[in-house]
């Protein structure tokens, strides 16, 4: 697995409690992320079962869109706390990487909050909205799916993002009291060069021995 | 209420809040959603405003037209292990290496070969500078030369089809997702060529830049092609099916990963490499439909607030003709692509753009190919430009001053290219309109 995590060389080597807690937190998330990742390629086959299906055989396969809209909320929701630990949200890092001391975890808290806030809304209302559908039964329109699940995917990992985010509220805060510290938990914030590197080591474009480096400590340096 | 903000100033107020939290380092998607919350609940609200938003990201991500973007990127992270790469150089080569600078006018024909394959930029770059690189380097071509051209040819990858840029900018304006897509083959083409020029003018100028490449036979360049087809056949599949109607773009996007994913397994892709090239896939995804459904949030409510009607009133308003205004825009893309990445940059920017330059009369198609292509330009220009990065990242024997130097005349071909686009529009709507009426 030598370009597995080399999106993240710091993952899973915090220590103490706040340390513990992201690994458990991690697992879940990854778990959730390679549920979208094969579901995603359960996406294509799906589609090519689908075109060969008609074009050679006559047989499309029936509530083919239903299949594949029911499908879309696991696709792109569930990976949103992995996504999030792993740093992958865009986001301006030009001002924050001058940042030092304090002022560092003082402007994460900003984004941190506002992220608790705003999930908090949008979690009680997808749910509700999940369970709407639950409750009247309501199914898709061709291949008539029941829609609770697809939508319940969605406050599910809204709660994800929540607890995700609650344990970066806990290591900014950490971080806050005291700046010395190393930062446990949370994503680090890179240049554009780390960036690149690790883009090219997800691309698979570094030989095997500079990959692991990245792999291990970020850099190659 | 003490008091009563006007819609105006709500809009304005809004408009500024979301610009000072993405300063300040906020996740792009946050900053959007919780703006557009609070904006939409001071104006018609918490109960019908919170509601609406509630319904949002899933209304806005569940929809089958959609469901291209996930397999599009899936294209590109399966692209580096199908092994492509050295076949398309190798048949490039023979094919023109004869011209000046041959070696470095085959990459930009090779990258946008592998573009064709793959959706994203910085893996095209990482990987032709693994590939391309050495080989110029061993033929004595310039270093500056060498890095550039290949930094410049992967942003090509953001204009020819799959391209994930592409269908974001179609989801944000509600435009054809096919459409665009299609559009894009020719402005690609353009700007290769405008690459090819700057190289054959580079090393005319100056032959110790880099030699043509001769010796060739017609056998041996033949002999070259059958390793091409699976990317002849992503392209006929991709370009064929949405050109005639055959496919949607999601089914066209299905049967181009399983050819991709076919060679890949030929290739010998290791178990482990297709579960990251997943986990890479699903994380882009998500980002990308977090960023979709946070702005849209915003988007609405810009809408209620009337922002987007008042500033292309404003612009129309404008005593200056549309050309004025067009340049002015792609000034501050330019300045923009500076500082951000490029999908943050067109989601923040187009809500309020795109009304004004339809309201001018300019063509939507048109539009988008002109503002990817800016996102091209952004990945070349310091001090951010990712696409250097990347290539000084994976070859560090050339310093990252000299990628940047050496991508700057394809800048001027990147002006040049749009240049064309300005002129003659038809260069970017004939091929979409004539075959798709």
């Amino acid at each position: 697995m030598a370009h597995a995590d080399a999106s993240d060389p710091t993952l899973g080597t915090g220590r103490g409690a706040l340390g513990a807690v992201d690994r458990i937190a991690h697992r879940i998330e990854k778990a959730t992320a390679l549920i979208s990742g094969y579901g995603i390629f359960a996406l294509m086959l799906v589609g090519v079962a689908h075109v060969l299906g008609r074009k050679f055989f006559g047989l499309p396969i029936f509530g083919y869109i239903d299949i594949v809209e029911i499908m879309m909320t696991f696709l792109v929701f569930l990976g949103l706390a992995y996504t999030d630990r792993l740093g992958g949200h865009i986001r301006m890092e030009l001002f924050v990487s001058f940042l030092r001391g304090r002022w560092l975890p003082a402007f994460e808290l900003v984004g941190v909050v506002l992220g608790l806030a705003i999930v908090a809304v949008l979690f009680v209302y997808s749910w509700d909205h999940a369970m709407r559908a639950y409750t009247l039964g309501d199914s898709t329109i061709d291949a008539q799916i029941p829609l609770w699940p697809s939508k319940m995917v969605i406050p599910v990992s809204l709660g994800l993002l929540f607890i995700r985010l609650l344990v970066s509220l806990w290591a900014y805060v950490r971080l806050l009291l005291d700046p010395s510290k190393t930062p446990v938990a949370v994503p680090d914030i890179i240049d554009p060069e780390q960036q690149a590197l690790r883009e090219a080591a997800a691309a698979g474009a570094l030989d095997d021995e500079r990959a692991d480096k990245v792999a291990t400590h970020g850099s190659v340096r | 209420m003490p008091f009563e903000l006007s819609r105006d100033a709500i809009g304005i107020l809004g408009c500024v809040a979301l610009l000072l939290f993405v300063l300040a380092g906020v996740r792009v998607y946050i900053a959007a959603a919780i703006v557009g919350l609070v904006g939409i609940v001071a104006i018609i609200g918490w109960k019908a405003g919170a509601g609406m938003v509630g319904t949002i990201p899933h209304s806005k991500s569940v929809n089958y037209t959609l469901s291209v973007l996930p397999l599009f990127i899936l294209i590109g992270y399966l692209a580096y292990h199908a092994g492509m790469t050295q076949t398309l150089f190798e048949a490039c080569k023979r094919w023109l290496g004869w011209m000046p600078g041959g070696l470095a006018v085959s990459t930009i024909f090779a990258v946008a070969g592998f573009s064709a394959v793959s959706g994203a930029s910085t893996a095209a770059a990482a990987v032709f500078a693994r590939v391309a690189i050495p080989e110029m380097l061993k033929a004595g071509y310039d270093r500056r030369l060498a890095a550039g051209v290949v930094a410049a040819g992967a942003t090509l990858d953001s204009l020819i089809p799959p391209s994930a840029i592409m269908v974001v900018y179609a989801i944000i304006v509600e435009a054809s997702i096919g459409k665009l897509l299609v559009a894009g083959f020719i402005p690609g083409f353009i700007s290769a060529i405008c690459y090819s020029i700057i190289v054959v003018i580079w090393s005319t100028w100056n032959p110790n830049v880099g030699r043509p490449i001769r010796g060739f036979t017609w056998g041996e360049r033949f002999a070259s092609l059958p390793g091409t087809f699976p990317v002849v056949g992503v392209i006929l599949i991709i370009f064929a099916s949405m050109l005639f109607g055959w496919a949607t773009p999601t089914e066209a996007g299905a049967l181009g990963a399983f050819v991709v994913y076919i060679s890949a397994l030929l290739n010998r892709m290791k178990w482990s490499e297709l579960n990251s090239a997943l986990l890479e896939t699903a994380k882009l995804t998500v980002m990308i439909f977090a960023i979709i459904w946070g702005i849209l949030i915003f988007v609405r409510f810009l809408g209620f607030a009337g922002v987007p009607e008042r500033f292309s009133e404003w612009v129309v308003s404008l005593p200056v003709p549309r050309i004025v205004i067009m340049l002015g825009i792609l000034f501050v893309y330019l300045v923009l692509g500076c500082f951000m990445d490029a999908i943050g940059m067109l989601l923040l920017t187009l809500p309020v753009f795109y009304p004004a330059v339809i309201k001018l009369g300019y063509d939507p198609i048109w539009f988008g190919i002109i503002v990817v292509k800016m996102c091209g330009v952004c990945l070349l220009t310091p001090p951010i430009g990712l696409s250097c990065f990347v290539v000084g990242a994976v070859r560090r024997d050339i310093p990252l001053a000299d990628v940047f130097r050496g991508a700057m005349p394809f800048v001027i071909a990147d002006f040049m290219a749009i240049g064309i686009f300005l002129a003659w529009p038809w260069t970017v709507t004939w091929l979409p309109d004539q075959l798709m009426n």
